[in-house]
C-alpha cells in the first residue's frame, strides 16, 4: 500500500495489532464497507427504485429494489416465503429460509425473475450465472416480527424498548458473494470503481435488503389490520438495521486470504498513523470527535449481550468510556500532538475494547486525510502467492523469526496447544471446530494453523545450509510449501497473520468473526457461544431514499436521544 | 453449465489435497486450473485425468529428483506436472541461462500455467516444445500450434525463452468445464470432507444460545 503522508508516528506493530484479543475487540471506523458504500451512493448521487412488489398476504411472493449510479443499475430481487417455524435455523445447514436474495447485475427480465425464482429460494441447492453478484438468505427475529406485526396490525408503534433490545427485523444467515453458487467472480468487476473497496456489492445487497425488509413489514401489518393498520414511524425504522448470524466460515476466509487481511488491517493502522502525526487539531476537528464522543457511547449503551465473555467486557468498556471521558475534561484536543497522546494514554489506561474504539473514533474528523485508503483494502496482488524459490534458507530463517515469534516459542508438542482441529463437515460443506484427541478429524484438517506449521517447517529448515535456495528445501519438503508461501507474504504484508494459535484449547473463534464483522462496519455484537455471533448491520443509517451527503456518513453514531 | 473461475480454484485445491497431495502443492494446482480455464482450456479435464493417472504414488515419488538441465522422475518414472512446474516456478531463473528438457512429463498442459509464471518473474517469452506440439506464453496469454498437446498424457518437453507464436487463446471469465471431469473432482474432494456426526452437529459450529428467536 502506499503511503503518501510523511508520518511522524509509525503505523502499530503487527506483533500488538494482530493478537486475537486485540482484534476481537475492534470497532467500525470510516474505512468500514457499509460506510464506504453509503459516502459513494451519496457522493454520487445515486438513485433507488421499488419497480416489483409483487407479495400476497401471506408474505409470498417477490420485489425487485433498484440502485441506480452513473454507469450501471444493480437489482436486489428478493424472494419472500412462508417459512414453517420448525424449519427456521441460522446454520449453514438450513435448506430454507423467510427470504432469500440476489444482487443482480442490472435490471432483471420476466425470464431472468422467472429462472432465478428457481435456484435463489434453494440458496446452495440452486445455480446463478454471473449475472448474479451475490446471494444471500434472511430469517425473521421472530420475538420482534410477531409484535411489530401485531402493533401496526391494531394501528399502534411497536414498543420502543422491545425494537431496541432486538435491533433489527431480519438476521441474514449467509451473504456469498464472489464466485459463489456460479455468480460473477469479483475479479470480472474489478475495473468497476463502485467496487474499489472490497464487499461492496454485499453491502449493497445488505443495504437494499433493509428496505425490503421494512416494507415488509407494513405491508403484512397492512393484509392483517386493513385500512386500520399503522405504517411504521419513522424514527423507529431508522432504529432497524438488519441483523447477521455469523459462524465459523469468516475465520478460515481471514487466514485463507492473507494479503486481504493484511490489507484491511493496515489501511486502518496508515490511517491511524496519520492522523497521530498531527501536531495540532482546529477546534471544529476537536468539537466533533467530543460530539462522536457522547453519541458513540449512547451506542455502546444499547449495546446488549447474554455472552459472559462479552458482558464482562462491556462492563470494562463503559469503564472505559467514563476515563475517556474523564480525560477529556482535561484536554482541549487541539495543541501538542493531540491524538497522538490520546492514543498513548488509552493504550495504558484503557482495555482492549477501548483503546480500539477510540483508535477508530479519533479518524472520524479526517475523512479527507484518510478516506483515500479504503480502495488499498482490496487485493490487487494476485501474484503475491508466487513463491520466491531463489531466497536463502537463512533469510526464510530470518523472516520466520521476525514475523512468527510468538510460534517459534510455543510448545506444540503439549496437547492443549493444538487441542482443536478446523474441518469442513461433508454436510453442506459446514465449516468447524473439533477436538483433536476426542474426534476422528485430524486427517481432514485444514491448514488454519499458520502458526503450528511454520514451527514445523523452522524445525525441518535447521538441517539446511545458510545459503541453499527455499526452491531445494521445497522440492525435498512439498508439505512446507503452503507455510513458505505465507512467511513470504508476510514479509511484504506485515499484518497478514493472526500472531496467535489458532488452534489452542482456549481460542475463541468469535474474535476472528468480530474483527472481520467489525470491519464491514458492524455493530452490537452478540456472541452466541465461543463460535457464532450476532450483529447488526446498517442499523441509524438512513434508507436508500433518504441517503445525503450529510447523512450519509456518521449514521452509525445515534444522536443523544438514540435516534439517527 | 459454466462454473467461476473462483468455483474452479476452490474445488481443484480440495481435490488435489483429497487426492493426497499436500495444501501447498493444492494451491499450486488450483491456481493453474484456474490459470487454464481463463485461457479457455478445459482445466478441470486435464487436472482430473493426472490425479487418476497419480492414483496410489506418493507425492515424493512423483517430484523431479534431478533438475539440472534434464528433469526426470525417480527410477525414471512418469514426472508428475504439478510437481515439476511447482519446481519450475521456483527455479525460473535457470531458464535464463539455458533450456531445461522434462523427461516422460505427465499431462504437459499443466505445465502451461507454471511456465506462464515463470516467464511473468523472467519478464520474457517461454516456449514449450514436445512431439505433441508446442505452446508459448508470455505469462499471460497463451499460444499453441494445435490442440494435440492439450490432449498429450505424457512427452519429453523442452522449455526454453523463444516468442509467442501459434494460435493465441482467446481468455474468458468463465469455465465450462466437461461434466465428468467436474464429477472426479468433486469425488477427490469429498475425501477431505470429515463424515457428519451428530456430535460435531451440535459442537463444531452451533449450539450456544438458541437460534431461533
Amino acid at each position: 500500500m502506499g503511503t503518501s503522508v510523511q508520518n511522524s508516528i509509525p503505523r502499530r506493530d503487527p506483533a500488538l495489532v494482530m493478537r486475537l484479543s486485540r482484534l476481537g475487540s475492534m470497532h467500525q471506523c470510516r474505512l468500514s464497507f457499509m460506510r464506504v458504500l453509503t459516502r459513494r451512493l451519496a457522493n454520487e448521487n445515486w438513485s433507488f427504485a421499488r419497480p416489483v412488489f409483487d407479495v400476497d398476504a401471506k408474505g409470498v411472493g417477490h420485489a425487485v429494489y433498484t440502485a441506480t449510479g452513473p454507469a450501471r443499475t444493480y437489482s436486489l430481487v428478493a424472494f419472500a416465503h412462508d417459512l414453517p417455524p420448525e424449519e427456521r435455523s441460522d446454520r449453514v445447514i438450513a435448506t430454507a429460509w423467510d427470504a432469500t436474495f440476489t444482487l443482480f447485475d442490472g435490471v432483471p427480465t420476466a425470464d431472468d425473475i422467472e429462472r432465478l425464482s428457481h435456484n435463489i429460494p434453494y440458496q446452495e441447492a440452486g445455480r446463478v450465472n454471473e449475472k448474479s453478484l451475490s446471494v444471500s438468505r434472511a430469517n425473521r427475529s421472530v420475538r420482534l416480527w410477531k409484535h411489530m406485526v401485531d402493533a401496526l396490525a391494531k394501528g399502534e408503534q411497536p414498543d420502543v424498548d422491545k425494537v431496541a433490545s432486538v435491533g433489527y427485523l431480519m438476521r441474514t444467515t449467509a451473504v456469498y458473494g464472489s464466485g459463489k453458487l456460479g455468480a460473477a467472480d469479483h475479479e470480472t468487476l474489478a475495473d468497476r470503481p463502485e467496487f474499489d473497496a472490497p464487499f461492496q456489492a454485499e453491502m449493497l445487497s445488505v443495504f437494499l435488503t433493509r428496505a425490503f425488509v421494512r416494507d415488509m413489514i407494513n405491508h403484512m401489518a397492512r393484509a392483517r389490520g386493513g385500512a386500520q393498520a399503522a405504517e411504521l414511524a419513522l424514527d423507529i425504522a431508522h432504529g432497524l438495521g438488519i441483523g447477521n448470524s455469523t459462524g465459523l466460515g469468516m475465520a478460515p476466509f481471514l487466514i485463507n486470504h492473507p494479503v486481504l487481511l493484511n490489507n484491511w488491517v493496515a489501511a486502518r493502522e496508515e490511517a491511524i498513523a496519520r492522523v497521530r502525526s498531527l501536531n495540532t487539531a482546529q477546534e471544529a476537528e476537536a468539537n466533533l470527535f467530543r460530539s462522536l464522543f457522547a453519541r458513540v457511547q449512547v451506542l455502546v449503551e444499547t449495546w446488549r449481550s447474554e455472552h459472559p465473555v462479552q458482558i464482562k467486557k462491556l462492563v470494562a468498556l463503559k469503564a472505559d468510556l467514563e476515563k475517556v471521558e474523564a480525560y477529556l475534561g482535561g484536554d482541549d484536543l487541539t495543541a501538542n500532538s493531540p491524538w497522538d497522546r490520546l492514543l498513548n494514554w488509552t493504550s495504558a489506561a484503557l482495555s482492549e475494547e477501548g483503546q480500539e474504539l477510540i483508535a477508530s473514533l479519533i479518524l472520524e474528523p479526517y475523512g479527507e486525510l484518510v478516506d483515500d485508503l479504503s480502495p488499498a483494502m482490496s487485493d490487487h496482488r494476485p501474484d503475491a502467492s508466487r513463491i520466491l524459490g531463489t531466497m536463502s534458507v537463512k533469510a526464510t530463517r530470518n523472516l520466520m523469526r521476525a514475523g512468527y515469534a510468538q510460534a517459534l516459542e510455543t510448545d506444540w508438542s503439549a496437547k492443549e496447544n493444538c487441542a482443536r482441529a478446523w474441518y469442513v463437515s461433508e454436510e453442506k460443506l459446514e465449516p468447524r471446530l473439533g477436538e483433536r484427541f476426542e474426534e476422528p478429524i485430524a486427517e481432514y484438517e485444514q491448514p488454519l494453523s499458520p502458526g503450528r506449521d511454520v514451527a514445523l517447517a523452522f524445525a525441518d529448515l535447521k538441517i539446511w545450509d545458510d545459503d541453499a535456495p527455499v526452491s531445494e528445501f521445497l522440492l525435498n519438503h512439498p508439505e512446507h510449501r503452503h507455510s513458505i508461501r505465507r512467511v513470504q507474504i508476510n514479509a511484504c504484508a506485515p499484518y497478514s497473520e493472526i500472531q496467535d494459535n489458532t488452534i489452542c484449547a482456549d481460542m475463541m473463534p468469535i474474535d476472528m468473526l468480530r474483527y472481520k464483522l467489525a470491519t464491514f462496519g458492524a455493530t452490537h455484537f452478540d456472541p452466541r457461544s465461543d463460535r457464532w455471533l450476532r450483529i447488526c448491520m446498517f442499523g441509524n443509517a438512513p434508507y436508500p431514499e433518504e441517503l445525503t451527503p450529510e447523512n450519509a456518513d456518521l449514521w452509525v453514531y445515534p444522536d443523544a436521544e438514540g435516534n439517527s | 453449465m459454466s462454473y467461476a473461475l473462483n468455483e474452479v480454484e476452490a474445488l481443484a485445491k480440495r481435490a488435489v489435497r483429497g487426492a493426497g497431495m499436500s495444501w501447498g502443492t493444492a494451491e499450486e494446482a488450483a491456481k493453474a486450473t484456474r490459470w487454464l480455464c481463463r485461457n479457455g482450456i478445459d482445466g478441470a479435464g486435464v487436472l482430473s485425468a493426472l490425479l487418476d493417472h497419480n492414483q496410489g504414488k506418493a507425492e515424493q515419488d512423483l517430484r523431479p529428483i534431478e533438475t539440472s538441465r534434464i528433469w526426470r522422475a525417480v527410477d525414471d518414472a512418469q514426472l508428475c506436472s504439478l510437481q515439476a512446474g511447482a519446481a519450475l516456478s521456483d527455479g525460473a531463473l535457470k531458464l535464463k541461462d539455458a533450456s531445461i528438457t522434462m523427461q516422460r512429463l505427465s499431462f504437459p498442459a499443466l505445465l502451461l500455467p507454471f511456465m506462464a509464471s515463470a516467464a511473468a518473474q523472467l519478464n520474457c517469452v517461454l516456449v514449450l516444445e514436445c512431439d505433441a506440439g508446442s505452446a508459448s506464453t508470455d505469462g499471460n496469454l497463451l499460444g499453441l500450434s494445435n490442440d494435440a498437446l492439450l490432449q498429450a498424457t505424457s512427452a519429453d518437453v523442452v522449455i526454453r525463452i523463444g516468442d509467442l507464436t501459434g494460435n493465441i487463446l482467446s481468455q474468458v471469465s468463465r469455465a465450462k468445464p466437461a461434466p465428468e471431469a467436474w464429477d472426479t473432482l468433486n469425488t477427490y474432494a469429498h475425501k477431505t470432507y470429515a463424515p457428519a456426526t451428530e456430535a460435531s452437529r451440535l459442537a463444531g459450529a452451533g449450539a450456544g444460545l438458541s437460534d431461533n428467536d
